[in-house]
């Protein structure tokens, strides 16, 4: 990269030398898809910060609140676009039978319908799960880098016993389905950190949730920061640095940690993504945060049932907007964050395949 | 003679891996199950009365906590290379009794039906779609396949698998639950059964009932692997022996079947081992959805905690055929890569790698 960004200033002289990172930016921004993708997901994240706040500072109520014109008698929740009637005292009949407010009593909307026999705002709780479901991502992600820089730098750049350790362990636990190990440690491993949790910003669960994600999905970045390293650690670069006398722990910080940025820039892209499909799944296998919290998965399998039982709530009742509105959320989540994550690789290593 | 040893060291390394997983179960199960439930088998110790030293003796024993645990070990690896898979007991006044067999044959058969038709599925589509995108990358093809591609890998397989199944119920002839065996058994003589009732079984019946889980483990598939054919095709089109062929004059189809696509599918096959625990993480939701029950599903049952206490018998049965399905798998991949590749072995050798996008199952 250094290399021909020098031969480049050298060959035109007016033109002054720009660094990886502003190279990498100035071909994103040509990208078209990767352009539009960055600022969907940007737009994401932010709807998923301030949105459900927001709204239900708007229209007085939060995600939890219940409404009794929400559902029917029947359990049937009211579909997208309602005016659902708020009375002040709700007025029953002999037999305990909701009456029809009075004309003129206030109501509110429900853009994207309500949620179940509870009659709660949809897309409030949309915007929660949203937001909850990012924290679970983005926080695996993390826990999981915590945990993959420094093994995977050990064995990258000593080799050796270690190396054939960490790698022999890594290829063993990554052939095997993921699903197994996440559900005997949810069980019998995380214990009191399932119910850590501040106030409505993290619900309880989720950090439980982003740990146990992220310590089993860590293999992926120590292979990948291994590899990187493997193939650096030979470089001229870092034999010039140890030439010159430069401490192991300083060849590893100042020389060669800059090269791991864009690649684990790429992979934290997508381990995001992922990490929310992930969710998705401990949710229909009933594990994960509180069933009453929104999350992407949860939602859905409020809906569908878990895997142990996988039937709706009602039969009868048929509500396609409560799987339709988190199904759309989670792909153009995922698909957004994907599609970023392949926009910087091909910014950022301009002669991979496109 | 290189390739020999090359396939004996992963042969090697196939029963080392069995040996450990089977070892880590011990572990896991004797890290859990220190006192066993006493109160579940004596309503006496249930209503509060103290158990006596006869019935926690008689319980650590059903729950082989009274034995030495390497002893123990070797004598399940010793039962297992004659292929038992070990048995159940159970008590009963105060006798401990044989429960029968543990092991879930019919539900390996569904898991390995899915796994199987699946991959034929996954094969079938994704090499022609992964070549034309190959060849032509930029072009609108290329774009829609690549756009296609990455919409079905963002979704879930359990939200696939629920809208295909609400998808298949509206079509007469397709059933969107159960499994249904492939060698039709004789219909049961003893019981009540409706009139006109046939039992399930047979080819035809076997097929129907799998062609929805076949369709979302594919589509799921299908989007991984046709980028990583379309990649590894990009790659080696730009190769010289593909160039030399056109060079000769050979058609684009004749460069692509005879060149192109065994060399990238020799990279793509490199994958492939890695990603059968990947497709067996997705078995579990896939059985799920449609209502079958297989050895995803036995899993999830026995080691997230629907049950009372662990049967050790069983969650080994069970750990044992999916590592055996995973290193079998494996093994297959390495038969093959060392029949096409003749620089197998050669120090260096290859990096198994893993799809990113397939690590979360």
């Amino acid at each position: 990269m250094a290399a021909t960004a020098s031969s480049r200033a050298a060959s035109v002289p007016a033109n002054v030398p720009v660094g990886p990172w502003r190279s990498g930016w100035r071909r994103l921004r040509r990208d078209r898809g990767g352009f539009v993708s960055l600022v969907a997901a940007a737009a994401i994240v932010m709807l998923a910060l301030f949105g459900s706040a927001t709204l239900s500072r708007l229209v007085g109520h939060d995600g939890n609140t219940p409404f009794l014109y929400g559902a029917s008698a029947e359990h049937r929740p009211v579909g997208p676009w309602t005016h659902v009637p708020t009375p002040k005292t709700p007025t029953f009949d002999a037999y305990g039978n909701l009456l029809t407010p009075p004309k003129g009593t206030k109501s509110t909307l429900f853009v994207f319908g309500a949620d179940g026999p509870l009659g709660r705002d949809e897309l409030i709780r949309l915007l929660d799960g949203l937001r909850t479901s990012l924290e679970i991502g983005i926080g695996a992600m993390l826990v999981a880098l915590v945990i993959a820089v420094p093994i995977g730098a050990a064995a990258g750049y000593f080799g050796g016993v270690v190396d054939a350790v960490v790698s022999q362990f890594t290829e063993t636990v990554m052939a095997f389905p993921l699903l197994l190990f996440l559900l005997f440690a949810n069980r019998y491993l995380i214990g009191d950190i399932r119910s850590v949790g501040w106030s409505w910003v993290v619900p309880e669960g989720a950090i439980g949730e982003a740990v146990l994600i992220g310590t089993f999905t860590a293999f992926y970045p120590i292979r990948l920061i291994r590899a990187q390293l493997f193939t650096l650690r030979n470089a001229e670069f870092v034999e010039a640095a140890h030439m010159v006398g430069a401490s192991t722990w300083r060849i590893l910080r100042g020389h060669l940690l800059p090269h791991l940025a864009p690649i684990l820039l790429v992979w934290a892209g997508i381990a995001i993504g992922t990490n929310i499909l992930a969710e998705v799944g401990l949710s229909f296998l009933g594990i994960g945060v509180q069933v009453s919290t929104p999350t992407l998965g949860s939602l859905l399998s409020t809906v569908w049932g878990t895997i142990y039982n996988p039937q709706t709530y009602n039969g009868e009742v048929y509500t396609p907007w409560q799987t339709i509105f988190p199904m759309v959320t989670i792909v153009l989540t995922v698909f957004c964050l994907n599609r970023l994550s392949e926009a910087v690789r091909r910014a950022l290593e301009p002669r991979a395949v496109r | 003679m290189r390739a020999a040893r090359y396939l004996a060291g992963r042969v090697a390394r196939a029963v080392l891996t069995l040996l450990t997983m089977i070892a880590v179960t011990f572990a896991l199960y004797f890290a859990i199950e220190t006192n066993p439930p006493v109160a579940t088998f004596f309503p006496s110790v249930a209503k509060g009365t103290p158990a006596t030293k006869q019935q926690t003796e008689l319980v650590d024993h059903l729950f082989y906590l009274d034995r030495s645990k390497v002893g123990l070990y070797l004598s399940y690896v010793g039962h297992l290379a004659r292929g038992d898979l070990g048995r159940r007991t159970t008590l009963d006044h105060n006798r401990i009794v044989d429960a029968g067999s543990v092991a879930p044959y019919q539900q390996l058969r569904v898991t390995l039906s899915i796994l199987l038709g699946g991959a034929l599925l996954v094969l079938l589509f994704s090499l022609p779609l992964g070549a034309v995108s190959g060849t032509r990358i930029g072009s609108w093809t290329d774009r829609v396949i690549s756009f296609g591609a990455l919409v079905f890998v963002c979704m879930h397989p359990m939200t696939l698998g629920l809208i295909l199944r609400s998808a298949g119920g509206r079509v007469d002839w397709l059933p969107t639950s159960g499994y249904c065996t492939f060698v039709k058994h004789p219909a049961p003589t003893v019981g009540f059964f409706p009139a006109g009732y046939k039992p399930c079984g047979g080819p035809v019946d076997w097929v129907t009932h799998l062609i929805l889980p076949w369709l979302t483990f594919a589509l799921l598939f299908l989007a991984l692997y046709t980028r990583m054919i379309r990649a590894s095709v990009a790659e080696t089109v730009e190769e010289d022996f593909v160039r030399t062929a056109r060079a000769k004059g050979a058609s684009q189809t004749r460069v692509l079947a005879r060149h192109v696509l065994p060399s990238a599918g020799l990279r793509v096959l490199t994958m492939v081992g890695m990603e059968i625990g990947t497709a067996i993480g997705v078995c579990i939701y896939i059985e799920s959805a449609f209502g079958m029950s297989g050895l995803g599903t036995a899993a999830v049952a026995e080691l997230g905690g629907a049950q009372l206490f662990l049967e050790l018998p069983y969650m080994l049965a069970i750990v044992v055929l999916i590592t055996l399905i995973v290193i079998v798998g494996n093994l297959v991949v390495d038969v093959l890569y060392a029949v096409l590749d003749p620089r197998v072995g050669v120090q260096g050798g290859t990096q198994r790698t893993k799809s990113l996008v397939g690590g979360v199952f």
